[in-house]
C-alpha cells in the first residue's frame, strides 16, 4: 500500500465517524490549548519581570555592607558595624572600570510645601541618578555632582509626589520641609511607574550626605555601580573587592552583580513556567488514554473489515500501518487544532487583558504538537498491533 | 424496574467490555488523583504558614516606624526615619491597659568571636519580653531578666547554631562572647527553633536592647512587638498605641501598625486562591475524562442498538432507558473517583514519606468534591448518549440488525 493511500484510507475512516472522531480529537485540544495557554502566560510573566529589572541597564552591581544577608536582604537596610560610607563611593567612582557610582540611603519622611504635606519614601543619592538608573529629569535638572560631601540642600521630586503637593503650580525653585529640614526643589523626575513593588513616582530624592543626617545613620544602605560594558562583570567585582579591601582592611560588604540576579530570577521563571507545563499535561495524558480507548474500540468494531482485507491480501504490516495512521490522524489533528485553540486564545487575553503579560512560548507550544504526535503514536501501537495479529479466517467469521 | 436491577444491568453491560472499562476508569482516576494530590500541597502550605504566623506570638500588633500615604505599595518594612521610635516610646505603650506585654527590638549585624573562631550573624537587641511575646524556648540557663533590661548589663543569649560552630565542645554558659569590640557573658542557650518566616533564631544573639543601642551607635527601635491582652482588645490596642505615639511625636501620626491577624489572612487568602487555582487547571482533565465517558457511551449505544430495540419491544420506557445508560456513566466515573481518591493517597503517603518534616494532609471536602465533580462530568457526559438511546425507534433498531 502506497503511503499517499494509506493517509488517504485513514482520513476516510476517521471522517467516516464524525461525532467520535470530533469527541476523541476534543480530548487532546483541551489538553494541548491548556498547555499553550498557561506556558504563554508563564513565559510572559517571565519577559515582565526580567524587562523589570533590566530596564536600569545590564552594566550594574551593588555594593552592600556586611557579609550576611537577613530576610533575604543585605544587612544594610538594618544596623550594622561596618558601615559603608559616602568616601567609599566616592573612592569606587574614581576606579577605571567604574563609569559612575550612587550611594543610596531609604527613609520615609513627611515632606510639608506651603500648606500641603504627604508622607513619603526618601532617597538618600548621588548625581549620577539618572545615568546609572535611566531616569529622565522632566523639569528642571538632578542633584548637582561634585559636593557630595558637602552637599546643598536640593531636593528633586517625583512625579507624582510634584502632582499632589504643588498640583498645577511650578514646583522649581519653591521651598520644601523634609522632616524638620529645609530643602530647595530643583527638579521633577518623569513618570517612572512601579519599580518590583517601589513606587518611583511617590518619591523624593535627596543628596546622600543630607539623607544621613535627617536620619541620624552613618552608613550607607548600598552603593549602585554603572560598569563601562567593555569590561567583565567578575573583572569589575575584583577591582571592587580590592579597593574596598584597600579602604576597609577586611572583606566586610557583599557585591552582587545584576548579571547574577538576573541569572537567578531567569532559573526560577523558568521552574515556573515548567511547572505550569506539567499541570497542563495532565489532562494531555488523560487525552492519552481517550485516544487509546477509541481506537481499541474501533479495533474490536472492525474485526470482520480486518479480515476482509486480510482475505483481498492486505499483509499484517499493512493492517497495523493502517491503524497507526488512524491514531496519527486524530493526534495531528487534535495536536493542529489545540495549538490554533491556544494561539487564538493567547490572542485574545491579550487584547482583552492588556496588564497581563503574555507571550507565545514557541518551545512549549512545539514540544506540546509533538507530544500530541507521540502521543497518538504510542496509543495507536498497542490497538494496531492486536488488529495486525489477528487470523483473517476468524476475523471473517465474527459476523 | 427496580433500582438495583438497573444497577445490576449496568454493572453486567461495564463488566463485558472489561479493557475499554478499565481505560476510562485510568482516565478519570488520572484526572481525581492529580486534584486530589495538588490540593493537598496547597491545603498544606497554607496550613504550614498559618501556623508558622500564629507562633509568631499570640494576638500580636507590629509597630514599624515611619508610614507612607502611597496607596497600594507594600508597608515601609525596611528604611529609616528621621523621627525614630524610642525605647521610650516602647515603654510608655504600658500606659494602656489592653496591652499585655511589649518587646522592642534593635537588629543589627555584627561578627562575634569566642575562643579564636569568628563568624558574622544577626544580633537581636531584646528585652525579657521578647521570650513571652515570640514564645521562646530555653535549652540551657536562661534568658535576659527584666534586671538586664534596665541596667543593660552586658549578658548574651546566642542560639543553637552559634553554640556549635564558637562553643562546639565546651559548656558555653559564662563564657565571654565577643561581639565587635565588646564583650558579652553568655547566659542561656536558646532550643533549637528552625528557621520561621525567615528569622532563624539558631543563628542569633540575643542581647539587651540598651547595649545594642550602644553597640549600633543609634537610639533608634527596629520594631516594637505589642501582645494584646486577648484577641478582641487588639482593635482597642492598635488604637492605644497609635494614640499614645502621636502624642508623644508632637502630634505626628508616623508610625504604621501591622496586626498579626491581617497577615495572617492575607496569607491564607494568597495561598487559598493559589491552591484553587492549580487544582482547577488539574480540573481540565477531568473534563477530558468526561469527553472521554460521552465518546465510549455514544459508541457503546450505537454498538448495543439491536439489544435497546429489543428492550423497547419488550416494554421498556424511554425514562427506564435513560436512567440505564445514565446508571453505566455514573458508575464508571465513580469507579474512576475511588481508584483516583486510592492513587492520590499512595501518591500523599509515599510524598510524605519523602518528607517527613512537611506535614501533608488531604482536607475531607477536597476527598468529596472530587468525587462528587467526577459524578457530576458522568451524568453530564452520559445525558447525550443516553438520550440518543432512549429516543431509538424500536422498528428501526431492531431492523437494523
Amino acid at each position: 500500500m502506497r503511503p499517499t493511500d494509506l493517509a488517504l484510507f485513514s482520513l476516510r475512516t476517521v471522517s467516516s465517524q464524525k461525532l467520535r472522531s470530533s469527541l476523541t480529537t476534543l480530548g487532546l485540544v483541551i489538553g494541548i490549548a491548556a498547555v499553550v495557554i498557561l506556558t504563554s502566560i508563564g513565559r510572559g510573566l517571565h519577559r515582565f519581570v526580567l524587562a523589570e529589572f533590566t530596564q536600569f541597564g545590564t552594566h550594574l552591581a551593588s555594593v552592600t555592607p556586611g557579609k550576611k544577608t537577613t530576610f533575604g536582604l543585605s544587612g544594610a537596610t538594618i544596623s550594622t558595624v561596618r558601615p559603608l560610607s559616602i568616601a567609599d563611593a566616592i573612592g569606587l567612582s574614581k576606579l577605571e572600570s567604574i563609569a559612575a557610582a550612587v550611594p543610596v540611603v531609604q527613609g520615609n519622611a513627611r515632606i510639608e510645601a506651603g500648606q500641603k504635606q504627604r508622607r513619603t519614601n526618601v532617597l538618600g543619592v548621588g548625581a549620577s541618578v539618572p545615568e546609572v538608573w535611566k531616569i529622565k529629569t522632566a523639569q528642571g535638572r538632578f542633584l548637582p555632582s561634585g559636593e557630595s560631601n558637602t552637599p546643598r540642600a536640593f531636593a528633586v521630586l517625583g512625579h507624582q509626589l510634584a502632582a499632589q503637593l504643588f498640583n498645577q503650580a511650578n514646583p522649581l525653585g519653591q521651598r520644601i520641609r523634609i522632616g524638620n529640614d529645609r530643602f530647595r526643589v530643583i527638579g521633577v523626575m518623569e513618570k517612572k511607574g512601579q519599580m518590583l513593588g517601589f513606587d518611583m513616582d511617590d518619591t523624593i530624592y535627596i543628596p546622600a550626605a543630607k539623607a544621613l543626617e535627617l536620619f541620624d545613620r552613618e552608613s550607607l544602605m548600598q552603593i549602585d555601580l554603572l560598569y563601562k560594558s567593555n569590561n567583565s562583570a567578575a573583572s569589575v567585582v575584583k577591582a571592587i573587592k580590592k579597593t574596598l579591601i584597600a579602604r576597609h582592611g577586611l572583606e566586610d560588604f557583599s557585591i552582587i552583580t545584576q548579571n547574577q540576579m538576573l541569572e537567578k530570577m531567569d532559573s526560577i521563571l523558568s521552574i515556573l513556567t515548567l511547572a505550569v507545563a506539567a499541570l497542563g499535561s495532565i489532562s494531555l495524558l488523560v487525552g492519552a488514554v481517550g485516544i487509546l480507548t477509541i481506537m481499541t474500540i474501533a479495533v474490536s468494531e472492525r474485526i470482520s473489515e480486518i479480515g476482509l482485507q486480510r482475505a483481498l491480501g492486505a499483509n499484517r504490516q499493512t493492517i497495523f500501518w493502517l491503524f497507526l495512521s488512524e491514531a496519527l490522524a486524530l493526534s495531528t489533528a487534535g495536536g493542529i487544532a489545540g495549538v490554533a485553540t491556544g494561539i487564538v486564545a493567547i490572542k485574545a487575553i491579550d487584547a482583552a487583558i492588556p496588564a497581563l503579560p503574555v507571550q507565545l512560548a514557541w518551545s512549549y507550544i512545539g514540544a506540546a504538537f509533538i507530544a500530541a504526535i507521540i502521543i497518538g503514536a504510542i496509543s495507536g501501537v498497542a490497538p494496531a498491533m492486536k488488529a495486525a495479529r489477528l487470523e483473517p479466517l476468524e476475523a471473517l467469521r465474527t459476523e | 424496574m427496580l433500582v438495583s436491577d438497573t444497577l445490576a444491568q449496568a454493572f453486567a453491560a461495564i463488566n463485558t467490555q472489561r479493557l475499554r472499562t478499565g481505560l476510562i476508569i485510568l482516565a478519570m482516576s488520572i484526572g481525581v488523583a492529580s486534584v486530589n494530590m495538588l490540593i493537598s500541597l496547597g491545603e498544606s502550605a497554607r496550613r504550614y504558614i498559618v501556623h508558622e504566623f500564629e507562633s509568631l506570638g499570640t494576638h500580636l500588633v507590629i509597630v514599624l516606624p515611619g508610614r507612607t500615604e502611597t496607596t497600594g505599595g507594600p508597608p515601609p518594612l525596611f528604611g529609616e526615619t528621621p523621627r525614630d521610635l524610642t525605647l521610650d516610646d516602647a515603654q510608655a505603650l504600658s500606659r494602656s491597659p489592653h496591652i499585655a506585654a511589649i518587646a522592642p527590638l534593635t537588629i543589627g549585624l555584627a561578627p562575634v568571636s569566642a575562643s579564636g573562631l569568628e563568624r558574622e550573624t544577626n544580633i537581636f537587641g531584646a528585652t525579657h519580653a521578647l521570650r513571652r511575646v515570640r514564645h521562646l524556648t530555653m535549652a540551657q540557663g536562661h534568658f535576659l531578666s527584666a534586671s538586664d533590661d534596665s541596667t543593660g548589663s552586658a549578658v548574651c543569649v546566642i542560639g543553637q547554631k552559634i553554640r556549635e560552630q564558637l562553643f562546639d565542645r565546651q559548656p558555653p554558659l559564662g563564657q565571654w562572647l565577643r561581639i565587635n569590640d565588646r564583650r558579652f557573658r553568655v547566659i542561656g542557650v536558646l532550643a533549637a527553633e528552625g528557621e520561621s518566616i525567615g528569622v532563624d533564631f539558631d543563628e542569633m544573639v540575643i542581647i539587651p536592647v540598651i547595649q545594642a543601642q550602644a553597640l549600633f551607635n543609634t537610639h533608634s527601635l527596629f520594631r516594637i512587638l505589642v501582645e494584646s491582652k486577648s484577641a478582641t482588645a487588639m482593635t482597642q490596642a492598635s488604637a492605644d498605641i497609635r494614640n499614645i505615639i502621636k502624642q508623644r511625636h508632637e502630634g505626628e501620626d508616623d508610625i504604621t501598625l501591622i496586626t498579626q491577624d491581617s497577615v495572617v489572612n492575607t496569607f491564607d487568602k494568597i495561598l487559598s486562591a493559589i491552591t484553587l487555582a492549580v487544582a482547577s487547571i488539574a480540573g481540565i482533565s477531568l473534563a477530558v475524562a468526561g469527553i472521554l465517558v460521552m465518546n465510549v457511551m455514544l459508541v457503546s449505544v450505537s454498538q448495543r442498538t439491536a439489544e435497546i430495540g429489543l428492550l423497547k419491544a419488550l416494554g421498556a420506557s424511554k425514562m427506564q432507558l435513560h436512567g440505564l445508560f445514565l446508571t453505566e456513566a455514573a458508575l464508571l466515573s465513580i469507579a474512576g473517583a475511588i481508584v483516583g481518591v486510592v492513587l492520590g493517597e499512595l501518591a500523599i503517603a509515599t510524598l510524605q514519606a519523602l518528607y517527613p518534616s512537611f506535614p501533608l494532609t488531604l482536607p475531607a471536602w477536597a476527598l468529596i468534591s472530587s468525587i462528587a465533580v467526577a459524578l457530576l462530568t458522568g451524568l453530564l457526559s452520559g445525558w447525550l448518549p443516553a438520550g440518543k438511546a432512549a429516543r431509538l425507534n424500536p422498528v428501526a433498531a431492531l431492523a437494523k440488525r
